[in-house]
């Protein structure tokens, strides 16, 4: 059995621990507020293109368009999105899994894949993969994340898809449900999939200028730049309240310790002071 | 005319105004109420917005935009772009030295994703710093 001031020192340093562990929990609950508004405001972005999207597509432009040709898959881009810190649970853990069963997939379909790696955690990840081909990292990202941030990475993505090196192009990311689920998911990128959106009248007898294609190519653009851009936002979102759960239940351990060890303390110092009353005793006893 | 300046992170502008003035791919175009129905592509650079009728060159308010998609009804403009920076919120010598910082990191970038992040930053910053200019000389 520990000595007391063994225990003492234990109880001490958990609750230091604790204490470490519920300002991180605080921190993360904040942030991820932040972050679960900012999933909101891309909302009247995304709509407004998809608008101007369904509009063209009405027209027929999007038919021939490179951008939506779907071609056969020999090779494809995965752009895989998680953390550049640790200690949010299994955020980064789900995320690697999802990553592994994408390339199980593509391997037993014969696709070659490559790469892009966003957050330090899956970027180590994979390069630790013997036959992962990584083209691209990115770390760092700022906690207010602004569309420019992305651009790189777009555009690299876009650029070997317009080249034809690249036959698709998918995320993989956590998606933000609800402050209790998260889903790591794949979704598809480019090809650019069909538009649902509700027609808007009043460009019936728009002018395209310099040309409906070139808008068209403009619109998908930013399209797929909105949608990157809300799976990082998701992503975030994710990581922070996945954070926010990992630190509770880190701080609801630490109570649970500290209670325990505050026990076991009691104990102890109860028995030495049986101990030495027994001894008083029998000093006393044997003065007789 | 309602004006509808719509970023990723959300609405910068939604408001009546004048006259807008754009920088699309075909040249620049000023905009006034009941133009023709048009949708054209946004090319980076300034937006000037005059909101009343009357008001003088000095009255105007710039944005720095990166490329978008501009939408004109008769009644509504709406400019779709990744990014609008307001024309007083960018500093001229904080955009220079970033401008500068990035031209640097792209002659220095060892990979090409050092390079693609030099290039959007020097693109973004040449922007802002026209903006910036634009200001100045129409304060003086």
């Amino acid at each position: 059995m520990p000595s007391q001031r063994q225990l003492k020192g234990r109880i001490r340093s958990v609750k230091n621990t604790k204490q470490i562990t519920k300002a991180m929990q605080m921190v993360a609950a904040s942030k991820m507020r932040r972050a679960q508004d900012a999933t909101k405001a891309t909302a009247p972005y995304t709509n407004t293109a998809r608008e101007i999207l369904a509009h063209l597509a009405q027209q027929g432009e999007t038919k021939d368009h490179p951008l939506f040709e779907a071609r056969t898959i020999k090779k494809r881009l995965l752009i895989v999105v998680a953390s550049d810190k640790g200690l949010a649970g299994a955020y980064n853990t789900n995320i690697s899994k999802q990553y592994i069963r994408e390339l199980m997939a593509d391997d037993k379909a014969g696709i070659k894949t490559s790469t892009i790696a966003v957050g330090r955690k899956v970027t180590s990840f994979v390069t630790r993969l013997k036959d992962a081909e990584l083209i691209g990292a990115y770390e760092d990202l700022p906690d207010q994340l602004e569309g420019h941030e992305l651009r790189a990475a777009l555009d690299s993505a876009y650029n070997l898809f317009i080249e034809g090196k690249i036959d698709a192009v998918d995320m993989v990311y956590t998606e933000f449900v609800s402050s209790v689920t998260q889903i790591a998911k794949t979704e598809r990128l480019l090809p650019a999939g069909s538009v649902d959106a509700p027609e808007n009248d009043k460009l019936h007898e728009a002018l395209f200028e310099p040309d409906p294609e070139t808008v068209l190519t403009s619109v998908v653009y930013r399209l797929i730049n909105a949608q990157l851009f809300q799976a990082f936002l998701d992503a975030r979102a994710s990581e922070h309240s996945m954070r926010m759960l990992a630190m509770k239940n880190a701080t609801d351990n630490a109570s649970d310790l500290i209670d325990d060890l505050t026990l076991a303390m009691n104990k102890a110092r109860q028995a030495s002071i049986t101990q030495e009353l027994a001894e008083i005793s029998g000093g006393a006893e044997a003065m007789k | 005319m309602k004006l509808e300046l719509v970023t990723l992170s959300g609405v910068k502008v939604d408001q009546d105004v004048y006259e807008v003035m754009l920088p699309t791919a075909a040249g620049p175009i000023g905009v006034f109420e009941n133009h023709e129905p048009l949708v054209s592509v946004a090319i980076p650079g300034a937006i000037a917005v005059r909101y009343k009728r009357g008001d003088s060159d000095s009255k105007l308010e710039y944005f720095a935009i990166s490329g978008g998609v501009i939408e004109i009804t008769g009644k509504r403009v709406r400019v779709l772009v990744d990014e609008a920076d307001h024309g007083d919120d960018i500093v001229e010598a904080e955009s220079k030295a970033a401008l500068a910082k990035a031209l640097d990191m792209q002659k220095n970038a060892k990979t090409s994703v050092d390079l693609e992040k030099a290039t959007a930053l020097v693109d973004r910053h040449q922007v802002r710093l026209n903006v910036a200019g634009l200001r100045r000389r129409q304060r003086h």
